[in-house]
């Protein structure tokens, strides 16, 4: 087994969820992000734009280890992304809470039974996370409907339901792919503030999105993507007051 | 839990049923052959034909008859007819059939290293016969073309029994097809190879546990009907003594088999699901 590496680790302890240097990834042979140069902190929101295409959705499979990095250096909760093995890239993954453009649940499942899973892989019995997450359904506003087949949810739902199991284990980083599509202008901005929250939580928060206009419902940094180049827009204001954009 | 599709589970666990069925009545057959050529060696091995030489005439085979009747070893003796040796060399004909000095034996259990054809002999000398034992018809070819049928029975059933458990195996494969979606959501959350497996493989397992007793339930209730119809002597009150434990062994494996035979094969084909899901590159 590869062992981490303490300066990696040490880049964690120092609040530095994920580096990445000049990282070169895509699908096969193909690559798509070009030299990515990115940075996400402990406590911070990071809101990826771009037009359709540019690379966004590719971005979030490299931060949640599900793309193999052509060239490069990732170093994401405190391990090298190259270097892992299969196992500990897994552990990684349960550190790291994921919204799906198109989330995938086990569809014969309730929400909640969906909701609790990243718990229940956590060796958790269910007499021991059952309130907490019928607080989490409570929290992204799911309610009843959290009872029924998940394959019954509307779209807006199965995203809340998305969102609340993307929280369930306590992630480190909180990974969001377009959140907000197919929602009102209103529902959209009210779950990026949802996701903002969760910095307040010990994680990190990194939402992509085509909707410039999130850029300012939070206190965030903005990057740009085009093309599979990222570029950083305007970092947040120093001591930002999340209230203060409501 | 609710189990949407249940209508398609349902139907592989019949599936799979119909495998382990076919499998236990492959071994059940094993086992009927098995014991029909075992009766067979038995029969064989327990009977003998005593020749006389002397006295000589019909006296003399009446008295040593009547000699073998009280001798060690010897359950009944029966001269043998003209008739009865027609039957033996398949001639039509009785009239072809010289006047024979043969008397049939049925012999009794000897222990190990008794020398039975010796104690025979001698009792026969002591009633004033002089004859000897010659051993069943063709006795060595029929015992071992009995034990050719039993060894190819067995062999057939094991090699019919594979046959089916690749069959439960390839089918669980397709339960694993249906948690694909299953096996997808926890490598996104982090499941390791080995515990997205093990859960698919786990349903599967149960799922083959299952359908492998019904298919031995329903192979075992009608391996008693046949035993029924086509022994004379059985009743449902003598049906615990003529079944042997060694009878039952095939629908006590077919089960676990059944289980095994599933769980790697969803086992598989999970693997190879948690391998494409972890890397999309």
């Amino acid at each position: 087994m590869v062992r981490p590496n303490p300066a990696d680790l040490e880049l964690f302890r120092r609040g530095i969820l994920a580096r990445l240097t000049m990282v070169d990834a895509g699908y096969g042979p193909a690559t798509i992000l070009v030299g990515v140069e990115f940075e996400a902190r402990l406590g911070e929101v990071s809101l990826v734009t771009g037009p359709a295409a540019a690379g966004k959705t590719t971005f979030m499979h490299l931060l949640r280890l599900a793309l193999p990095i052509h060239a490069g250096r990732a170093v994401i909760l405190g391990e090298d992304v190259a270097r892992a093995s299969p196992k500990i890239r897994a552990l990684v993954k349960r550190r790291i809470g994921y919204v799906a453009e198109n989330p995938v649940f086990i569809e014969h499942w309730t929400a909640f039974e969906n909701i609790a899973m990243p718990l229940q892989l956590a060796g958790k019995r269910s007499t021991d996370y059952g309130e907490d997450v019928r607080e989490l359904v409570e929290f992204v506003g799911l309610g009843e409907a959290a009872d029924l087949a998940i394959g019954k949810l509307s779209g807006a739902e199965r995203r809340r339901a998305a969102i609340a199991r993307a929280l369930a284990g306590k992630p480190d980083l909180i990974l969001a792919d377009d959140p907000t599509a197919g929602m009102s202008p209103t529902d959209g901005r009210r779950i990026v503030r949802l996701l903002a929250e969760m910095r307040r939580v010990n994680a990190g928060v990194v939402i992509a999105s085509q909707d410039e206009t999130l850029a300012d419902c939070a206190p965030l940094n903005h990057w740009r993507m085009d093309r599979g180049h990222l570029s950083l827009v305007s970092e947040e204001a120093e001591h930002a007051d999340l209230e203060a954009y409501e | 839990m609710k189990r949407a599709g249940a209508g398609v589970e349902r139907a592989l666990f019949w599936a799979l049923a119909l495998a382990a069925f076919a499998a236990a009545a492959a071994g059940l057959l094993w086992r009927a052959v098995d014991r029909e050529a075992t009766k067979y060696d038995v029969g064989r091995s327990a009977y003998a034909i005593v020749r006389v030489i002397a006295p000589e005439g019909p006296e003399g085979v009446s008295q040593a008859a009547a000699v073998l009747r009280s001798a060690p070893h010897v359950d009944s003796a029966a001269p043998m007819t003209a008739g009865r040796a027609a039957a033996l060399l398949g001639l039509g004909d009785t009239a072809d059939v010289p006047a024979l000095r043969l008397i049939e034996i049925e012999l009794a259990f000897a222990p190990p290293g008794a020398d039975v054809a010796g104690d025979i002999i001698a009792a026969l000398a002591q009633g004033g016969v002089t004859a000897e034992v010659v051993g069943a018809p063709s006795d060595s070819g029929s015992a071992s073309i009995a034990g050719r049928i039993r060894r190819l029975a067995f062999w057939g059933a094991v090699g019919f029994g594979l046959i089916m458990a690749l069959v439960i195996s390839f089918s669980a494969r397709g339960l694993a097809g249906r948690r694909r979606e299953m096996v997808t959501v926890m490598t996104d959350l982090g499941a390791t190879s080995a515990q997205a497996a093990g859960r698919v493989a786990d349903e599967a397992a149960m799922l083959g546990l299952f359908a492998g007793a019904a298919g031995c339930a329903l192979a075992g209730a009608l391996g008693m009907v046949a035993i029924l119809l086509a022994t004379p002597e059985a009743s449902l009150e003598a049906l615990p003594r003529l079944i042997r434990p060694l009878d039952v062994s095939p629908l006590a494996a077919v089960p676990l088999g059944a289980a095994i035979a599933a769980g790697i094969g969803a086992r598989t084909a999970a693997l190879s699901f948690h391998e494409r899901a972890a890397k999309l590159g």
